[in-house]
């Protein structure tokens, strides 16, 4: 899910606690709507912050320069309690990016959707629908 | 029930199941209260539960929590008379949210402009949420709705919303929000402890003299003292008040008084409290992996009567990962850079007429 939520909330002031939605900082304010991106690269690190995470990957142009390109995803704080790591994903995994490219015009990024060269999804291998019935 | 995220790693052929949203919800009905969940587990032979306690002997609130809910503040209009959904409605419900929660923005969309929470196992859905069947988590007025507003308190929300963001775009870095700059997290951060759209997370403390509530966003900390010192006078405010707490048998009463003007701007009905604006939270086990949270909002100058809300708090599993909110903020020197370029494009623009 991404922010819809949010904008949908933004028009109403009595909506306190409808589970406000939004992000740690404004997204759109910092990365380019109409600069959509799609980068293919070699992971290099993974700055596992909370809130923030950055993807530091290596791009290779046409020109065959190699590019350092950062791509910030999201909060990592729900996949560390699960046990990820740094290490989950290896340094050299390639990873395949639709963005959207920073305002300021440099190598950044927001990561709208990390795919795999295989077609799947970084993370995600179940659904969110499988929700479970009560516990207790 | 779990279910399992595999971490899909290309070229390796390795994938590393992990179980991520391992979902232990509280379940709170009107015939039965959370503390069902030891009995759920042996039914027949289940002592009665007994709220633990601290080695000082008070009702033991420590641990990690979250309030995660689908349950909105207000109920809404249709539901006035019902304040709850049978079981069944609930289940529905949830499986609503839970698709919802999976749905794509558009691309080329504003919205789009984002990280999936999908991705990052950050919906509400793929991690621990209290499940309560309320319709509506406000007690009192019946109805569930919020009470209307005095003028002057529609006014101060006003005022105080349209000052949350300057208008003429990012000048000066004090243009992006506090929560942005990793000041706290205004949306708002508690007290009152609303649910948030994702890391809602908490964990408690205790001592002899004093309780501390830990929110992940941003780690802003509440302390409660117990010693029965008096609040401060008006003239020392906090953003977040300044709280004091006793017990009432197995309740903490925390009254919360001296709030700073907060910059919760948005989508809060806060926004427009007065001076004396006065807060009431209880806090009370109702079993093993829960505890109800209520809370009572006075405040005559902006309210015309009192209200209250109460939420379960559900278990979770710890710890809470560090809010380093400065270490990798590239947002605000993005956020600011890409204005100024913004602004240099258009000066060139004029330029050129």
């Amino acid at each position: 899910m991404r922010l819809k939520i949010a904008i949908a909330l933004a028009g109403s002031c009595l909506l306190l606690a409808s589970v406000p939605l939004w992000a740690h900082h404004a997204f759109a304010a910092e990365f380019d709507v109409a600069k959509p991106l799609k980068l293919t690269g070699t992971l290099k690190k993974w700055e596992m912050i909370n809130p923030h995470s950055w993807f530091h990957i290596e791009v290779k142009g046409a020109d065959g320069k190699i590019a350092q390109w950062m791509v910030e995803g999201g909060s990592p704080s729900a996949l560390i309690r699960e046990g990820v790591t740094k290490e989950t994903v290896p340094i050299g995994t390639v990873l395949i990016i639709d963005a959207y490219h920073a305002k300021s015009g440099e190598n950044k990024a927001v990561g709208r959707d990390f795919t795999l060269p295989d077609g799947k999804r970084l993370f995600l291998g179940g659904s969110a629908q499988n929700v479970a019935p009560p516990a207790n | 029930m779990s279910h399992k995220f595999p971490i899909l790693i290309a070229g390796t052929l390795l994938t590393a199941a992990v179980v991520i949203g391992q979902q232990t919800p509280a379940t709170r009905t009107p015939a039965a209260p959370a503390s069902a969940g030891t009995a759920a587990k042996a039914p027949a032979a289940a002592k009665p539960w007994v709220t633990p306690r601290t080695p000082d002997g008070q009702p033991d609130l420590q641990g990690y929590w979250t309030n995660a809910t689908y349950a909105p503040l207000e109920r809404a209009a249709a539901n006035a008379n019902k304040p709850f959904f049978t079981k069944e409605e609930f289940e529905a419900r949830v499986k609503q949210a839970a698709a919802q929660d999976e749905q794509q923005t558009t691309p080329g969309t504003t919205g789009d402009v984002h990280y999936d929470f999908t991705q990052f196992g950050l919906d509400k859905s793929q991690n621990t949420f209290a499940m309560d069947l309320r319709t509506g988590m406000i007690t009192d007025p019946p109805d569930g709705r919020i009470p209307a507003q005095t003028a002057e308190g529609q006014k101060r929300g006003r005022e105080r919303t349209a000052a949350y963001r300057p208008a003429g775009g990012y000048n000066a870095v004090q243009d992006i929000i506090i929560s942005s700059r990793c000041v706290i997290y205004a949306n708002p951060p508690g007290p009152p402890m609303l649910p948030q759209g994702y890391n809602g997370n908490y964990q408690i403390i205790q001592s002899r003299d004093s309780v501390m509530i830990l929110f992940e966003q941003i780690g802003d900390i509440r302390i409660i003292s117990l010693d029965n010192r008096p609040a401060p006078p008006l003239t020392v405010r906090n953003t977040m008040g300044i709280s004091r707490g006793h017990w009432e048998g197995d309740t903490l009463v925390v009254e919360t008084s001296n709030f700073a003007e907060r910059p919760q701007g948005r989508n809060t009905v806060l926004a427009g409290i007065s001076d004396n604006f006065k807060l009431i939270e209880r806090f009370k086990r109702t079993g093993e992996n829960a505890f109800e949270y209520e809370f009572t909002v006075s405040d005559p100058e902006t309210f015309v009567k009192p209200w209250t809300a109460s939420m379960p708090f559900a278990r979770i599993k710890g710890p809470i990962f560090e809010a380093a909110c400065h270490e990798g903020n590239y947002g605000i020197e993005d956020t600011m850079a890409g204005a100024r370029l913004a602004d240099r494009k258009a000066a060139e623009a004029a330029g050129k007429k």
